[in-house]
């Protein structure tokens, strides 16, 4: 950050002027006494001249800044003290004695590279040490420390409390954040607040260039986040990007390129196995036989298709963002660009951004400022495969022999593509992914423009009105297109099927929202008193419009999207789950808010929050809220009989209770009842009319009709939750031990759902306020710096938090709640495989106890019998066709057989807890960083080994591939396994493959997020070419996991953002190793 | 004096801005431009009208109609079999996570909450004078009749089920009993009958609507239920049935697809050519079309064959039964519905011989005649001529992906020229042919059964002789008889009266939305009986190869001989209603 040659001669040329105004004014005063001083500033750390250092005859306006060299001169008295500060630097003040020439070495200050000094609050900023309520805070160099796509990448183990997770590794991919556990049900109902830059947008942040990131601050306790009122409860994440400082420019520049390897793959059946397999079921089970294709008689000739090895790739990553950024007293301004292309490992996906910012800051007179920020981001996305769908990889048969009568290959060097056998029944229903994906054509182009800008006046002394106001603006233009497929039939007939038809939708979304805040704040010390308050209100007004439509060409042998003319438009689609068709909807936001601080000699601090928030999504007389909250705090280490205690540096106890709101699981217009002309019913669109007047001559006329799809619910009101936090805060050795401890409870009631309805209602789903839930759990962050001498340091960094959870109560007359929605990939028996019962945490596992593997038929004869003699109606203790090899499950009512009430909890995917281990050394001019991310105590629902080990394809009538290890362990009457189940075209009806404990697996593991070595080249070297400081670095990603987790990534999140649906392996987008080469350059 | 100036400016800046925010009080207030409100809804006659077609809609589901109705009546007693996922129901191992049950229970209560709620507006609009009292009785009518029927397929299905008679419910209730049940279903019927206007006043424009003798018709076969023989007469012999109704003077006409609304049919569900042939159209839930007929073709001509006949239905029609071939196709059988052989498939004509897949296997066989001889056994007659029948005997048509259907097809299905099945370009899979639920036949037979247990047995049979007349195309037997029995040995007379009624029903009524209820209905324990008397069920519960005829080759054909265990001849409650009901207490038979 040292300033570059020419940049600083022509910063310092003006500074020299004031510097001399001010030494003009100065001399006035005290003309006798002064000399001239000179000196240099060095940095410890490699003894190279700093420039820019900011150096002050203490208690007086007198100063300047050191030049290129270090080099300063100014005029001070003897016995004056002189002053000496930079940025990350430790001040040093040195006494004016009787020399003339002061040499200084400053020395690095560790604490700036690790903990933020100053806070965002929300509506102002505090300084850590008056902070009374949890707030955890991630500096830009942290975040520099490892390349990150996004800002909640960046908030991993980073935060205590703030639980982040990889939902699945895709580029640009999605990201679950939560804040102190699961506080609601519903989908969507944990996202935090973020707030960037003064703006609260409701969309996710992806879209923001982590290197213009200059703090981020996790707000966590309701003392913290009840400033933002109805939508606190599940925390606030403030973004703060960087801004220009008055003092000189920075020129940066960031690269890196990174290159990802194909991720691991699960070892499935080659051709040849495959077809030994094949054979081998249908001669074990003539019973059920099915048809195989005549290919696969002989396994030798097969031609193998590796299907993982088709769809994998390596990835590149390229990164690249410069910054340019300064100012001076009146103006400071910082611009950067950002572009990041990655091609992801799975074929065809990738992610690009191109971002554009600019922040302004002009304080044109003494009593009035502004800011301003504008952003830009354009994104392109893609991932055809579809996250979820990857399971398809490990399923489809490895061999396309008996397919294309071309090819058999996946796509040959002429360029066709194979596909299975369109007449037989179990190869019919699979296609070739990497035809689909190569053929269609597919746009996902997100552009997002935000700004704001805020005038802020001082009215008098400490009393400051401000008034902020902001767009944002995002539009989304989406477009598919399939393209006619009719080889199929031209080699098989019309016993192929039908030409599948040219197909084509595209989609435009726009959201406009606009904000309007004013603020008053009051800062003021009287004596040992001092108050902050800061008051104000807020307006936000959402509108959000979308259109879209799709169709067939008319035209059946269109190939190219250029040549789709119209576009029918959608249809109303509410009853599908995907909002309306084609309109716009607003939302509107009206709140007033208060805070008041107050601080008794640096020792006792209150604060007390109030925001009361009107909000469009309910109806009228329910519209407002009301979320007060208060917090205290100790600073003990203040207190006489600790201020002299040499080990302990800093001492505070903080406690806070309150209430904030979350409304952000509820759509708009759920308290109204409302009709429409399509109706409900399960499996989504329809039409609500019927035809009548149809006679043996005439078809019939439609006549509408009109539903009802919501019945009314005036008393919809928000989440609320009352949170409880009582934290500790401690400094140890000079400082370079931290620790943070918070203990928190947080209790949420009439949390929010959209539940599946009892069909009784006569509605499918209906949302209300249904219960209420308890999230308690302790966070602990600890921090070591130290300096071992000038040229080794070394830091690490621990956070940690434990969650338990618990569904406390149900109103809607039920005990439980199981999953809602399902998994991509599903199968007979896969609706529920998941139940969250009043007392226990959310998304328990629920299914069979697996008991092994039934080894003989005399033993499934005796359950049988048993069976029959307490219910002769039902004389099977699973299955009619359960025998010996298939899987057997407990009866766990006793009632003789296993029936769905025979299913029990079979373990909770919510960690006992989780944190992550940071590790800085650095020695001369190399520094390293090891990060390691990790949760303990979790079970995950391994529904990918489930398909592993099924012949059948359990969603349609096809059969599948299975893993080598169950080929090789699994049942046969001469190999007597009791973990593997026998191979059978009839996993449906003996129910072997259902949710049950077989596929529960320990879900602990430890990651090696990033390794980074980084080397700075020498001074005397950058100097020469221009640069003041130049850093090359090599890292590493997921470099290890040390898990007993069989799959492949035990990283696994939350389900549509539904945490009823955690923790369940289904084959999403894999996460692989990562190797990264970067540069940063400040010039 | 600057600063002021300044601070004077500054507070009337900050109050100016202020002010507008708090005192904007309808900012929070915005209007829903997706979805209608009560207050924008109801304000004309039609949109009342809207309100109670919105019920007829909730039956334009094929997994109602056909995967759990259909399914029901007719898996349940044997005659017709699953081919793919569904086969439980081949042996009665049908358990409460079934996929279909959900659909069925929840578009039921849909069903029935739309009823609920347009007796309310509807009486609102009346009040309101938004419709004539004469529209408003005959929709009020059309509710209670739709309310009714719905209970009646439920508890028919499912044994006692939650009444829910009023909007706004919680969905706690628990379940009523069966009885308790069909008196409701009874009195919804008799408030229709009062409300609705006659067969013979309904618009042409309307026709599909309940009316009187539907109400009779329903009333009475829930009379039944209730062992209330002498109502259920009664509700038989209203003349809004016994004058508006007839009998169809040639039964192949029932079911064809020009004869759809027919004077014989009382109730049946509409659909119409109103929806994209996409499977991710408006198909499957209250669409215009519906996957229903095709389903059942044979998979060598349709692609699907998901349904296939007991060859033991085939041989048990008695000799001269016209019956038989517009009911089942057995190898060798050509397809006789006027409508296929003159338009079918998809306008061609010729009847089987026109589909698609039969001209292209027959082209292929062509190209390759003494090589290709899968198509050659699948679509030549033996004689190097195109097939037109259901398979040929020496090669019945067991399937393409594998030899697991029986090889007979249900004649009843097969009637909608405009279907290809999943083969043809473009093809044509969801279908528009209405589906009857009650016919004049059935309230025959019926009665018939009323009378028969009643007393006047004279009168029962000469009911039944009204309908095997028909049958005949003239006169019947008077002996009634199978033609064999399921083994191919000789079957004997059947004597017994209500012996002779179970029969009839199975004869007349299979492959349509009737028979297992009507069993059921007769008495416990009579349906487990009569299946076994009809197929010579045992206790196996895999398929067994068939004993005879042309399919009797050893091997397996899809064919299951399970006996209907007790307790099983009711549906299990669906697993996901007791999940979101604790209150429902599942059935006996499929466990706790």
């Amino acid at each position: 950050m040292k300033k570059d040659v020419h940049f600083n001669k022509f910063i310092s040329g003006k500074k020299s002027i004031m510097v001399f105004l001010l030494a003009m004014f100065t001399c006035l005063a005290s003309f006798a006494q002064t000399r001239q001083i000179t000196g240099k500033v060095t940095a410890a750390d490699d003894g190279l001249g700093m420039a820019g250092v900011s150096v002050r005859v203490k208690g007086t306006q007198t100063g300047v800044i050191t030049d290129v060299n270090g080099a300063f001169k100014l005029s001070a008295a003897t016995g004056a003290t002189l002053q000496f500060s930079y940025i990350g630097y430790l001040t040093q003040e040195v006494a004016v004695g009787t020399g003339s020439n002061y040499d200084v070495k400053l020395s690095p200050d560790a604490k700036t590279l690790v903990e933020v000094n100053v806070v965002a609050v929300g509506y102002g900023t505090q300084k850590r040490t008056d902070l009374t309520g949890s707030i955890s805070s991630i500096s830009a160099a942290t975040i520099a420390k490892t390349p990150v796509t996004s800002v909640d990448q960046a908030l991993q183990g980073r935060a205590a409390g703030v639980q982040v997770t990889n939902n699945d590794g895709a580029p640009g991919g999605n990201i679950s954040v939560l804040i102190r556990g699961v506080g609601s049900l519903a989908s969507g109902g944990n996202t935090p607040l973020y707030i960037v830059d003064g703006y609260p947008i409701a969309a996710g942040i992806n879209n923001i260039n982590p290197s213009d990131i200059a703090s981020i601050d996790v707000l966590k306790d309701a003392s913290a986040t009840a400033i933002y009122g109805i939508r606190a409860a599940n925390g606030v994440v403030i973004v703060t990007t960087k801004r220009g400082k008055k003092d000189g420019v920075t020129l940066e520049v960031n690269a890196y390129n990174a290159f990802q390897s194909k991720p691991k793959e699960y070892k499935v059946l080659n051709a040849q196995q495959w077809g030994t397999l094949a054979n081998q079921v249908a001669a074990a089970d003539p019973q059920h036989n099915f048809s195989e294709l005549a290919n696969w008689l002989d396994p030798a000739t097969l031609t193998n298709a590796d299907w993982q090895n088709a769809l994998y790739r390596t990835g590149l990553t390229q990164n690249y963002s410069i910054a340019i950024r300064g100012g001076n007293d009146k103006l400071q301004s910082a611009s950067s660009v950002g572009y990041y292309d990655q091609r992801g490992i799975v074929l065809d996906s990738y992610f690009k951004r191109l971002s554009a910012g600019f922040n302004l800051d002009y304080q044109p007179v003494k009593w009035l400022k502004s800011a301003s920020s504008v952003k830009y981001t354009y994104q392109n996305q893609n991932n055809p495969f579809g996250t979820g769908s990857l399971v398809q990889a490990t399923e489809l048969i490895p061999t396309l022999d008996g397919g294309n009568k071309n090819t058999s290959q996946i796509k040959d060097a002429a360029g066709n593509y194979g596909f299975y056998n369109p007449i037989n029944t179990y190869t019919a229903k699979y296609s070739n992914p990497v035809y689909s994906i190569e053929s269609n054509q597919y746009q996902n182009i997100s552009q997002y423009f935000s700004t704001n800008t805020s005038l802020e006046a001082s009215i008098f002394d400490g009393l400051k009105i401000k008034t902020n106001a902001g767009i944002n603006l995002s539009t989304y233009n989406g477009s598919y297109f399939q393209p006619e497929d009719d080889r199929l039939v031209n080699q098989y007939g019309s016993s192929a099927g039908a030409v599948a038809n040219a197909f084509y939708n595209q989609h435009l979304q726009n959201t406009f929202d606009w904000l309007w805040e004013n603020t008053l704040t009051y800062d003021k010390t009287f004596g040992k008193h001092a108050i902050n308050f800061v008051g104000g209100v807020s307006e936000q007004d959402n509108t959000f419009a979308f259109m879209g439509g799709s169709g067939i060409p008319p035209n059946g042998v269109i190939r190219d999207l250029s040549q789709v003319t119209n576009l029918k438009l959608d249809t109303y689609n509410y009853g599908n789950g995907g909002g309306p068709g084609n309109g716009q909807q607003i939302y509107t936001l009206a709140s007033q808010f208060a805070r008041i601080s107050y601080k008794y000699d640096d020792r006792y601090l209150f604060t007390a929050t109030v925001r009361r928030d009107g909000s469009s999504k309910f109806d009228v007389g329910h519209q407002y809220g009301v979320f007060p909250t208060g917090a205290v705090a100790w600073k003990a280490k203040q207190e006489s009989f600790l201020k002299n205690v040499d080990w302990l540096s800093d001492l505070k106890f903080r406690g806070s209770y309150g209430k904030v709101g979350n409304q952000g699981a509820i759509g708009l217009y759920g308290y109204q009842s409302l009709y429409s002309t399509v109706g409900n019913l399960p499996g989504g669109q329809d039409n609500a009319g019927y035809p009548f007047g149809k006679t043996s001559s005439n078809g019939g006329t439609y006549q509408g009709g009109i539903v009802s799809i919501q019945p009314p619910n005036p008393n919809l009101r928000w989440e609320t939750d009352y949170t409880t936090d009582i934290g500790m805060d401690a400094s140890f050795l000079h400082g370079d031990l931290n620790l943070t401890v918070d203990w928190y409870n947080r209790k949420s009631q009439d949390f929010l759902l959209t539940l599946a309805a009892s069909p009784q209602t006569s509605y499918t789903q209906l949302t209300s306020n249904v219960g209420s839930m308890d999230n308690k759990g302790l966070e602990v962050a600890i921090n070591y710096n130290h300096s071992i001498n000038k040229d080794m340091r070394f830091g690490l960094a621990l956070t940690m938090a434990t969650v338990n959870n618990k569904l406390t109560s149900i109103t809607s007359g039920t005990t439980s709640v199981n999953n809602f929605g399902g998994l991509t990939v599903a199968g007979i028996g896969w609706q529920t495989f998941t139940e969250t019962h009043v007392g226990q945490p959310v998304g328990e596992f629920y299914g069979y106890k697996s008991l092994g593997i039934i080894q003989t038929q005399a033993q499934i004869n005796a359950l049988n019998a048993s069976a029959a003699a307490k219910n002769p109606a039902n004389p099977f203790y699973q299955q009619s066709a359960t025998g010996p090899g298939d899987r057997l499950f407990a009866d766990v009512n006793g009632d003789g057989q296993v029936t769905p009430s025979d299913q029990v909890s079979l373990g909770s995917p919510q960690p006992k807890f989780y944190g992550g281990f940071n590790a800085d050394f650095s020695y001369k001019a190399w520094d390293f960083n090891a990060y390691f991310y990790g949760v303990y105590g979790n079970k995950i629902l391994d529904y990918q080994e489930s398909t592993l080990e099924s012949f059948q394809n359990r969603s349609f009538v096809g059969v599948e591939n299975v893993s080598y290890d169950y080929y090789v362990n699994r049942w046969t009457p001469s190999n007597p396994s009791n973990t593997y189940s026998r191979a059978t075209y009839n996993d449906d009806a003996v129910g072997s493959n259902v949710p049950s404990s077989a596929w529960i697996k320990n879900g602990s593991f430890l990651k090696l997020k990033n390794f980074t070595v980084g080397y700075t080249i020498p001074a005397e070297l950058s100097r020469k070419l221009g640069i003041s400081k130049l850093r090359i670095y090599g890292s590493t990603q997921n470099l290890f996991t040390i898990t007993k987790y069989p799959g492949l990534d035990p990283e696994i999140g939350i389900q549509g953002n539904n945490a009823t649906q955690s923790g369940v392996d289904n084959g999403t987008y894999p996460s692989s190793k990562f190797y990264t080469i970067g540069l940063n350059v400040t010039f | 004096m600057k600063m002021n100036k300044k601070n004077i400016t500054l507070i009337a800046l900050f109050a100016a801005l202020l002010v507008p925010l708090s005192c904007k009080k309808n900012f929070l207030t915005t209007t829903n431009t997706f979805q209608s409100t009560p207050d924008a809804t109801f304000t004309h006659s039609q949109d009342v009208v809207a309100m109670v077609n919105g019920i007829y809609d909730a039956y334009q589901s094929s997994d109602l109609l056909k995967k759990s109705i259909w399914y029901y009546s007719n898996f349940m007693t044997h005659d017709f079999f699953n081919y793919g996922a569904d086969i439980v129901w081949n042996n009665y191992q049908l358990n409460s996570l079934f996929a279909q049950l959900p659909v069925f229970w929840l578009n039921s209560y849909i069903a029935v909450g739309r009823a609920n709620a347009a007796l309310v507006i509807i009486a609102d609009a009346k009040a309101k004078g938004v419709v004539t009292a004469a529209l408003a009785d005959r929709l009020t009518g059309e509710a209670y009749f739709m309310r009714g029927l719905t209970y009646y397929y439920l508890a028919g299905s499912f044994g006692g089920v939650p009444l829910v008679l009023k909007t706004g419910s919680n969905g706690l209730e628990p379940r009523s009993s069966q009885d308790d049940v069909f008196k409701q279903v009874v009195a919804d019927m008799k408030q229709a009958e009062t409300l609705l206007v006659s067969k013979t006043a309904l618009p042409a424009t309307e026709i599909g609507r309940a009316t009187k003798g539907a109400a009779f018709a329903y009333e009475g076969a829930a009379q039944m239920w209730l062992k209330n023989y002498t109502g259920a007469l009664a509700a038989f012999n209203n003349t809004e049935l016994t004058s508006n109704y007839h009998l169809l003077p040639n039964f192949m006409d029932v079911h064809e697809f020009d004869h759809q609304n027919s004077d014989e049919s009382i109730f049946e569900i509409q659909f119409d050519i109103n929806g994209s042939q996409s499977w991710d159209g408006g198909w499957q839930d209250g669409g215009e079309i519906a996957w229903i007929d095709d389903f059942s073709w044979p998979e060598e001509v349709s692609g699907f064959g998901y349904d296939y006949a007991n060859p033991g239905l085939w041989y048990s029609y008695q000799a001269g039964d016209l019956r038989k071939q517009a009911t089942i196709l057995g190898p060798g059988d050509a397809n006789l519905s006027p409508g296929i052989i003159a338009k079918g498939a998809n306008g061609v004509g010729g009847g089987i011989k026109g589909y698609p897949n039969v001209v292209g296997g027959y082209a292929n066989y062509l190209k390759n005649p003494s090589g290709d001889i899968t198509d050659r056994d699948r679509y030549t007659d033996g004689n190097g001529n195109i097939i037109n029948t259901n398979g040929t005997i020496a090669h019945p048509w067991f399937g393409v992906s594998d030899q697991k259907r029986s090889g007979y097809m249900a004649a009843k299905k097969w009637r909608d020229p405009t279907l290809t099945g999943a083969t043809g370009n473009p093809t044509n899979i969801f279908g528009s042919q209405n589906q009857i639920l009650m016919r004049y036949a059935e309230v025959l037979l019926d009665r018939a059964e009323c009378k028969i247990r009643t007393g006047d047995v004279a009168g029962g049979l000469a009911d039944i002789a009204l309908v095997r007349n028909r049958a005949w195309g003239g006169t019947a037997p008077a002996v009634v008889q199978d033609g064999l029995n399921f083994d191919g040995t000789p079957s004997t007379p059947i004597t017994d009266p209500l012996q002779i009624v179970y029969s009839e029903y199975r004869h007349e009524l299979t492959a349509e939305y009737s028979v297992m209820y009507d069993l059921r209905r007769a008495g416990p324990g009579i349906a487990a009986a009569f299946i076994h008397q009809c197929y010579g069920t045992d206790a196996t519960t895999d398929p067994q190869p068939y004993p005879y005829g042309p399919t009797a080759d050893g091997k397996l054909h899809g064919v299951w001989r399970t006996a209907l265990p007790a307790n099983r001849d009711l549906l299990p409650i669906p697993q996901s209603a007791i999940g979101l009901n604790p209150n429902l207490v599942q059935n006996p038979g499929y466990g706790n």
